[in-house]
């Protein structure tokens, strides 16, 4: 790895952005930004990344979503940064290419081959991370309270992990996948009170809003019947996708299942900028489906 | 009344095969009662391989060659015949597995591919890689469902029922519901495998695995045979009895007592851990006796030399085993071991054809004695023995079931197993199912276990009476119908002990030393005199009797087993 | 030079809470606690055999093999399904830094009692998918004079899934089989897809029909199932690789199918998925109405409608492996 020299107190990672950040989700791409900066990290853009697939790819060809994903990650490689991506699919698909890659001597072998065509080299050895551990231990929960001006106490919220960080347990070594502990680390430090609700290990069904719409909102549904059961004030998830399903489809979902409540939904990085002293307008959360009532 | 052409009881490998061999012919009805599920079977639990002379490996390696490797590893005391038929049709039966979709390993040639095991003077173990009970069991499973088998699951049964000449069919519980049934049946097959649990604590076998095939068919009336023969496999771990394979001892583990001591120089200075599977038993019984076993009576294999890397390539099993199932892993630490009852060479007598003396009844599998194992089982030849005498006693029961016609059934057929449970559920007792389990085991481990001498023995038999009185006075507390597995256990119990007094009988019968039998007090091989087979059937005061039929001797005259 | 052997074992008192249900007997289930001490090397299913035979003879559970090979003991501790018989305790309390356990069973399948449950269902959605090799007989000869002849290299395509014990603890975790009744579940998907690559077999064309009629593309690939199967066969891998045989047989009209093919091409030809669009490529000309309604949030928020996502730079380099894998691929199947 080819170690790039930064003479400053940062934290410095390759940023895979995941492709959800567009069209109305193309101001998370700012705020995360402005968010890492508030806690000394700087992100520098994978400039010739691709979209990893989200697995999907793999129903039609493993290989390719192993080698456009190995490819991937030798940009970061060669950056000399480790890399770091807010998206759990993205995060939990790049991390399962590199396992399988370090695994399978073959494998690793004939990716390469076909990567050599273009003259670049995987070599399997990049640090991934995902929000999650980039806050909770490489910034560290000590730093990250230092940058707090705005905390949030008093505030009940569901912490919500989502599937693709946890499942299976072998793609990361940050935590345990039955009882993991950062995101509820991280909200504590931000002020707010946790509150436990039984579908916390639920799965939002993002995946499913193609293949089949009608199980997806299902299982968003349920999700949020669990949280609104403990009258939280508000559902706090560290991945997009299930913010998505959470805020952008909850209207749907939840009339589909004859239910009468709403309850806001944000992403980790919006409640870490508005501790740090970002405002609701920084953090756009009037471009939320479900309008957020909450004073933050 | 459910009726049926053919009902096997038992869905291990020997009677799902025998149920595909029946249900191929598809006018017949073809159930299969198990108090499991059929996967769940203990031949899924069999790892190292099934025998049959293929010739893919040692193209030398020809079916007379396993015969006789066979006979030799039975210390004389198979019946030659069977041991022939079923070394001359396991090609067939392997390739039939193979045909139905067994996912055996192959050879460079695309061939079933084979390996050594013990005793086996060439290569012929058939294997897929550490799991080919599971492969089969399930194979036979499948196939099953794609013939459209009945199962009937978790229906145990409770008696054998016949007229003293032809078979009438079975008793059964419908574990769920707690109701009891009459089965008709033209044929009956008994395929519920082993008894090693009459060593309760000490043995590798299923908690299952208690013999009721064996008991139903004794309690019958039906001849049991050579049933003091039990084998032991040295290395079992210490709280479960789960077995160690051979391999960690090929690979260089080394057996130590408490004192750390490779006690193996004083037994077999040459061989050390590598000596026969009954010789280090033996070894390891005689350092826990004399005191320098550690504080549970186990000793010690110790694997740490060899170092992380070459345990973690070639004996990963062994270290998910001892970490999942012992608490210890053997890169750190030394793995408490004790040896463990394996497999009974033991049970219902039949002939080639899997029948006993009751017509349209038969066994077949290990809760069968043909006897193709004698003494002491070759490695590989279980699973050879439950497709062989599987499918022979399918098709012979299949033949006798079109020939015959249903007989009248007895009146009142369900009396015997409605007595039974009542004595077990009316009333109440400070006898426990736990207590009278616990010192069985503890009773058959210390009197008729690895070493055997007439004192013990004889004490045996007064510690036997005594369980089976405390027995007769046991009630189980859940009174419940539905899924009363405290009745399943109690009844189970009393298959043990019927079987473990037999077992006690025999080995005190038999003054000589063959195979998994030693007796201290002669501990040579008598072939003047005990080449023969120990017959029990149940007397009057429900106490066995015994008698003695010869081997057949066909081919190969009895020599000095050594290797 | 010999050691004294000192084995290190430790002892804990510990809380068993286990959930009691009679059907026909108790409205609805209810929890015992029982006092358990536990010691290294313990096992779920030790305690549970221990509390049955001193303390309540009436507990009720399955065990057979005791070793992890005949799947009868699956349990959920601690909202885990797990096999009881190679759950050791002593590092689940010390991970949970309470001395207590709850042990629950199996979810989605009715309780025959306490923590047995009928695993009829998912024996019944097991046997729709043909679990069994349909002779091909270019393969497999007519007489047993011969094994049929098959590599090393094939069996590998689907050995692993062998593996399987059908214990059901996929069954139980599966967040689609929660929600779904007619969900086949992981374990049958994975069954017929390991006899579908099976050379022997001639059945797979049913086989993806029977998967299809019971869900293939309703597993949302949680990743759950990977997580408890005790025998490492990763079950929505086995799912992801049914629907890629299932689209290569030609099964193109589906959402799911659809939605493949359009993520697949999308990477190709742009570098990432055209998301405003999907719903019209997936849904036909029902998806007007999603992308219309997106469009106009998005006006709301004084943005600008697109269907078209651009191009990332990275577009060309993933061409070109996208081209070299189809090389691969081909001759591959040759």
């Amino acid at each position: 790895m080819i170690e790039q020299q930064y003479n400053d107190d940062k934290l410095h990672y390759a940023f895979y952005s995941g492709c959800c950040f567009q069209g109305t989700d193309a101001r998370f791409f700012d705020i995360l930004q402005q968010v890492f900066d508030k806690v000394d990290v700087e992100l520098h853009l994978i400039p010739d990344a691709v979209c990893c697939g989200a697995g999907v790819i793999e129903e039609r060809s493993e290989l390719t979503s192993l080698s456009i994903n190995a490819r991937n990650m030798a940009s970061a490689e060669k950056m000399g940064l480790p890399f770091y991506t807010p998206c759990s699919t993205c995060f939990n698909v790049i991390s399962n290419v590199q396992k399988r890659l370090g695994e399978e001597a073959k494998l690793f072998d004939q990716v390469n081959e076909i990567l050599a065509e273009d003259g670049i080299e995987y070599k399997g050895d990049c640090k991934l991370t995902h929000t999650l551990w980039m806050l909770a231990q490489d910034v560290g929960l000590e730093k990250l309270k230092e940058r707090i001006t705005n905390p949030l106490n008093g505030i009940r919220v569901a912490s919500y992990y989502g599937c693709h960080t946890r499942n299976p347990a072998d793609i990361q070594k940050y935590e345990s996948s039955q009882n993991p502990t950062s995101l509820e680390d991280i909200l504590k430090v931000l002020g707010v009170e946790i509150v436990d609700y039984e579908t916390r290990d639920d799965c939002c069904g993002y995946h499913l809003t193609w293949p089949n719409n009608q199980l997806s909102q299902k299982m968003t549904s349920s999700v949020l019947q669990g949280a609104h059961k403990q009258n939280v004030d508000l559902m706090v998830t560290s991945c997009p996708l299930c913010f998505k399903n959470l805020d952008g489809v909850q209207p749907k979902a939840l009339a589909a299942a004859g239910q009468d409540f709403e309850l806001p939904v944000l992403f980790l990085p919006e409640l870490v900028g508005l501790a740090c002293g970002m405002s609701s307008s920084d953090m756009k959360l009037d471009f939320h489906n479900v309008p957020v009532n909450v004073r933050l | 009344m459910l009726t049926y052409d053919v009902l096997i009881v038992g869905s291990g490998g020997a009677g799902l095969y025998a149920a595909l061999k029946s249900r191929m012919e598809e006018d017949l009805q073809v159930a299969v009662l198990t108090k499991v599920y059929p996967t769940r079977s203990h031949t899924g639990a069999a790892q190292g391989g099934v025998n049959a002379a293929l010739a893919n490996k040692d193209a030398t390696d020809t079916w007379q060659d396993h015969w006789f490797d066979t006979v030799k590893g039975s210390d004389y005391l198979a019946d030659q015949d069977a041991a022939e038929l079923m070394c001359r049709e396991a090609p067939e039966v392997i390739r039939e597995m193979e045909h139905w979709g067994c996912p055996f390993d192959r050879t460079e040639e695309g061939k079933i591919a084979q390996r050594p095991f013990g005793g086996a003077s060439k290569i012929r173990a058939c294997y897929a890689a550490d799991k080919i009970g599971h492969v089969m069991l399930h194979t036979l499973y499948e196939q099953g469902i794609r013939r459209g088998v009945n199962y009937f699951n978790e229906w145990m049964t409770l008696s054998l029922l016949h007229d003293g000449q032809r078979c009438l069919g079975v008793n059964a519980l419908d574990i769920r519901s707690g109701k009891l049934q009459t089965i008709q049946a033209k044929a009956v097959i008994l395929a519920t495998g082993g008894y090693g649990r009459v060593y309760w604590n000490r043995t590798s076998n299923a908690y299952g695995n208690t013999g009721d095939g064996v008991a139903l068919a004794y309690r019958a009336g039906l001849p049991l045979k050579d049933i003091e023969f039990v084998q032991f496999h040295p290395t079992g771990l210490r709280r479960t009895g789960i077995l160690m394979s051979e391999g960690a001892r090929g690979e260089g583990g080394y057996l130590l007592n408490a004192l750390g001591e490779r006690f193996m120089s004083r037994y077999a200075p040459e061989k050390m851990e590598l000596g026969p599977r009954d010789m280090v038993s033996r070894a390891i019984e005689t350092e826990v006796r004399e005191g320098r076993g550690g504080p549970d009576g186990e000793v010690f294999l110790d694997l740490v030399h060899l170092g992380k890397e070459r345990i973690l390539e070639r004996l990963p099993q062994i270290r998910e085993l001892c970490c999942g199932f012992e608490g210890v892993d053997p890169l750190e630490e030394p793995i408490p071991i004790k040896p463990t009852a394996h497999y009974s060479m033991g049970g219902i007598s039949t002939d080639i054809n899997g029948l006993t003396p009751i017509e349209g009844v038969y066994a077949a599998g290990e809760s069968g004695c043909v006897s193709v194992h004698g003494a002491n089982r070759l490695g590989g030849n279980s699973l050879l023995d439950i497709l062989v005498f599987g499918r022979r006693a399918g098709n012979h029961a299949t033949e006798y079931a079109r020939q015959t016609d249903i007989q009248p059934m007895l009146q009142n057929p369900l009396a015997p197993a409605e007595t039974c449970i009542k004595a077990l559920m009316d009333g109440e007792s400070s006898e426990t199912i736990a207590d009278i389990r616990r010192d069985l085991g503890n009773l058959m481990a210390k009197k008729a276990g690895i070493y055997r001498n007439a004192a013990d023995l004889t004490e045996g038999q007064a510690g036997l009476a005594e369980l089976k009185a405390r027995y007769k006075r046991l009630k189980i507390k859940d009174k419940s119908q539905a899924f009363n597995t405290e009745l399943t256990t109690a009844l189970e119990l009393g298959n043990l002990l019927d079987l473990a007094e037999i077992v006690v009988e025999g080995a005190l019968v038999r003054q000589e030393s063959r195979g998994s039998h030693y007796r201290e007090d002669f501990p040579q091989r008598n072939d003047k005199d005990w080449l023969v087979h120990t017959v029990a059937t149940r007397g009057r005061d429900e106490r066995p009797v015994l008698h003695f039929e010869p081997v057949k001797i066909t081919q190969f005259q009895p020599e000095a087993r050594t290797y | 030079m010999t050691e004294k052997i000192t084995p290190k074992r430790e002892k804990l008192l510990a809380n068993l809470r286990v959930q009691r249900y009679t059907p026909g007997k108790d409205r609805a289930p209810y929890f015992d606690n029982f006092k358990v001490e536990v010691e290294t090397g313990m096992t779920v299913l030790e305690a549970l055999r221990y509390i049955k035979d001193t303390q309540d003879g009436s507990l009720t559970f399955r065990a057979f093999c005791r070793s992890a090979i005949c799947g009868s003991c699956t349990v959920v501790v601690n909202g885990n399904p797990v096999l009881a018989c190679s759950t050791q305790l002593m590092p689940i309390l010390k991970d949970f830094g309470k001395a207590s356990v709850t042990i629950t069973p199996l979810q989605r399948l009715p309780i025959l009692r306490d923590l047995v449950v009928d695993i009829d269902p998912v024996i019944e959605k097991l046997a729709k998918m043909h679990p069994y090799l349909m002779e091909n007989r270019d393969r497999i000869p007519e007489t047993l004079e011969q094994e049929s002849l098959m590599s090393q290299k094939e069996l590998s395509e689907f050995n692993y899934i062998t593996d399987c014990i059908l214990c059901s603890a996929c069954f139980s975790a599966c967040s689609t089989v929660k929600v779904d009744d007619n969900y086949a579940g992981p374990l049958t998907i994975a069954k017929a897809y390991r006899y579908s690559v099976d050379a022997r077999d001639s059945f797979r064309g049913m086989r993806i029909q029977a998967a299809m009629d019971q869900g293939l593309w309703s597993c949302v690939q949680c990743r759950k199932c990977i997580n408890v199967c005790p025998k490492d066969t990763r079950p929505a891998d086995s799912i992801r690789h049914m629907r890629r045989i299932a689209i290569d047989d030609g099964i193109h009209d589906t959402p799911g199918s659809r939605r493949a093919k359009a993520y697949t091409d999308d990477v190709e030809k742009i570098g990432q998925v055209n998301k405003p669009m999907l719903p019209v490529i997936v849904h036909g000309t029902k998806g007007w109405a999603a992308i219309e309604a997106a469009e106009a949030a998005l006006a709301k928020h004084g943005l600008e409608p697109t269907r078209q996502v651009c191009t990332l730079p990275g577009q060309e380099g993933a061409a070109k492996i996208y081209a070299k894998v189809r090389e691969i691929e081909k001759k591959e199947k040759a």
